[in-house]
């Protein structure tokens, strides 16, 4: 048997993903009504950013395009987590009807086997209208576009994808435990809402918790700030790709430990 | 010879919350630590050379899902040693995987969406199948069972039996030393249950694949073992030749009556009127079956009082068959 290394992995999971891409053009109306239901969420999400901003011209020493920013940068870095790891709200299913335990008699990864079987189309909309979005604010903003800026934008964005993929996975993990993680991942999923606020106006508890308990801060927050603030940034925005790394590890670890734990016990 | 799986000894305990009744008892139950140990499996050993259909018997509740669990590497037994195929199956889950292929009857491991053919494929990638296996195991597929229709039909669209013949034929795929399977004819019609009984036999028989069964049905054990193994609340009962198992009932005989009339109403009175001769009566739609020991009483006798107050259109006496040994064995054990 050849070693299972990450070249293995990766075809594995591009064959996976044609097959699911195939199989997803056959449930059209699904295809089309969630895709506009994605559209108007962010359209809404839109709309209120706009009224509130109508409002109070600035937050917090932020303009408004600096906050869209936040927002674009936000809904890019929620792509992932929504493309390639939504089978974690799944979960609670498969092991609440037992069907979980199908997973651990295949020779390879068990959370990768898992978070494989699905790939969420619907993410590319919103990686669409975060992109979009980020651009408008960019150029209204009047950032330099250099080499250098977008090599550290894209290192961001995939730090702060990391943050929240491992928010979600940890959330969906309580589901071993406790078997209906719905409503811890609703929770998560709600927090998430704050990322797009500068961290700087909830009180230090919250600012806190937000940074080292629920890391949501690090989805929008300390990343973007390399971005917009560049004479200022703190500690924690060059520390976050390694916070990243370090959440999503811990999240991988708690997710393996939980399924072990369950198919332990399990039906 | 030390077989493919050698199993010493082994035990799993669970721990239980012990519940109390009532919505009082529940909120109490949120904090207890009131725990119990319960033995799904205690002490069993045994030895499975390669190449054998093994058929693991024993009620619901048994524990054989729990002894499979342990053998695929998915539970970690509490003591004692299992290795398959010279593995761990614990600590090297991954490694064992390889070389195993199981089947738990009614949930299907195959891509949902999926046709049959492009499951395969990436089963092939995933199990890292040279070209040339492939192949011939889709060629030897093909002389088996009549895959074509199949190979191109998502799994969701498929029939019960159509899903069970594509998981056992998708567990073969990277032709492993062992395969387990969990009850894979239940809900299954006659047909095809003995169309996936003469699979699962040809397939052990080309690639001397080791067959582990687990079922209720014991026309799959008719069918195809030779040696079973029973347990019963977690102890081994029994481990031997199925015809050894028989001759321990050799002074049983099922006595079979066709009687005039209602069945099951006549099956009723029967059962009242032969309570002396210690038999005992079971009923389906053609025929009255009474299981009679010939050291307590004679088949004569039995025939003779049923003929006194019963109208018989058809007779016949058989051994015990199969089911009514493992029925004998989960009520009353091995003597």
């Amino acid at each position: 048997m050849k070693r299972k290394n990450l070249r293995f992995y990766f075809r594995i999971y591009r064959k996976i993903l044609a097959q699911d891409l195939k199989s997803k053009m056959s449930y059209r109306a699904d295809f089309i009504i969630s895709t506009i239901g994605m559209i108007c969420t962010n359209i809404a999400g839109f709309i209120s950013f706009w009224i509130l901003f109508r409002s109070f011209p600035e937050v917090n020493g932020w303009s408004y395009h600096e906050i869209l920013f936040l927002y674009g940068f936000s809904l890019v870095s929620l792509t992932p987590v929504q493309c390639f790891f939504d089978n974690n709200w799944s979960l609670r299913m498969y092991v609440y009807s037992g069907d979980f335990i199908k997973y651990c008699f295949r020779p390879i990864n068990l959370f990768f086997y898992y978070q494989s079987e699905v790939f969420d189309v619907k993410g590319l909309g919103q990686f669409a209208f975060g992109i979009g979005t980020i651009i408008y604010s960019w150029s209204k903003i009047g950032l330099p576009l250099t080499f250098l800026m977008v090599i550290k934008m894209i290192i961001f964005l995939i730090t702060a994808s990391l943050i929240m993929i491992a928010v979600m996975n940890a959330a969906a993990a309580t589901c071993f435990w406790i078997t209906n993680s719905f409503y811890v991942m609703d929770l998560a999923l709600k927090f998430k809402d704050y990322a797009r606020y500068p961290i700087t106006i909830f009180s230090p508890v919250f600012r806190f918790i937000f940074t080292f308990v629920m890391p949501i801060a690090f989805i929008a927050y300390y990343p973007s700030l390399v971005i917009l603030r560049p004479d200022e940034i703190p500690l924690l925005s060059w520390l976050s790709p390694l916070f990243g790394c370090l959440f999503f590890w811990l999240s991988y670890k708690f997710w393996m430990y939980g399924a072990m734990k369950y198919s332990g016990t399990g039906s | 010879m030390s077989g493919i799986i050698e199993i010493k000894n082994i035990s799993k305990e669970f721990k239980v919350l012990n519940r109390r009744e009532g919505l009082k008892g529940s909120i109490r139950d949120l904090f207890s630590r009131d725990y119990k140990i319960v033995k799904a499996v205690d002490n069993i050993s045994m030895s499975i050379p390669q190449g054998e259909i093994v058929g693991y018997l024993g009620p619901n509740g048994a524990g054989k899902s729990t002894t499979i669990k342990m053998m695929t590497g998915v539970l970690e037994p509490t003591s004692g040693e299992i290795l398959v195929n010279g593995n761990i199956p614990y600590k090297d889950r991954t490694k064992n995987a390889q070389e195993i292929g199981v089947v738990f009857g009614q949930r299907s491991q195959l891509w949902w969406a999926l046709p049959l053919i492009e499951s395969f494929r990436l089963l092939k990638d995933i199990y890292q199948i040279p070209d040339d296996n492939y192949n011939s195991m889709i060629s030897l597929y093909k002389s088996l069972v009549d895959i074509e229709d199949l190979l191109h039909k998502p799994v969701r669209q498929m029939s019960l039996g159509q899903r069970t013949l594509s998981d056992i034929l998708a567990a073969f795929l990277h032709n492993p030393k062992i395969v387990f399977l969990d009850e894979p004819t239940i809900g299954l019609d006659v047909s095809m249950k003995s169309k996936i009984r003469t699979l699962i036999h040809a397939l052990n028989k080309e690639k001397n694949t080791t067959v582990i069964l687990t079922t209720h049905d014991m026309g799959d054990v008719d069918a195809l073992c030779q040696r079973i193994v029973i347990i019963d609340k977690g102890k081994m009962l029994y481990d031997n030749d199925i015809e050894h198992l028989k001759g321990f009932f050799g002074s049983y005989r099922t006595l079979k009556v066709r009687p005039a009339g209602d069945i099951g109403k006549q099956a009723e009175e029967l059962e009242k009127e032969l309570k002396n001769l210690s038999v005992s009566i079971t009923a389906d739609d053609e025929w009255i079956s009474i299981l009679v020991n010939e050291e307590k009483s004679k088949v004569m006798e039995v025939l003779g009082t049923i003929q006194k107050t019963h109208d018989i259109r058809d007779m016949k006496l058989e051994e015990i068959s199969t089911e009514e040994v493992i029925k004998k064995i989960y009520e009353e054990g091995v003597e």
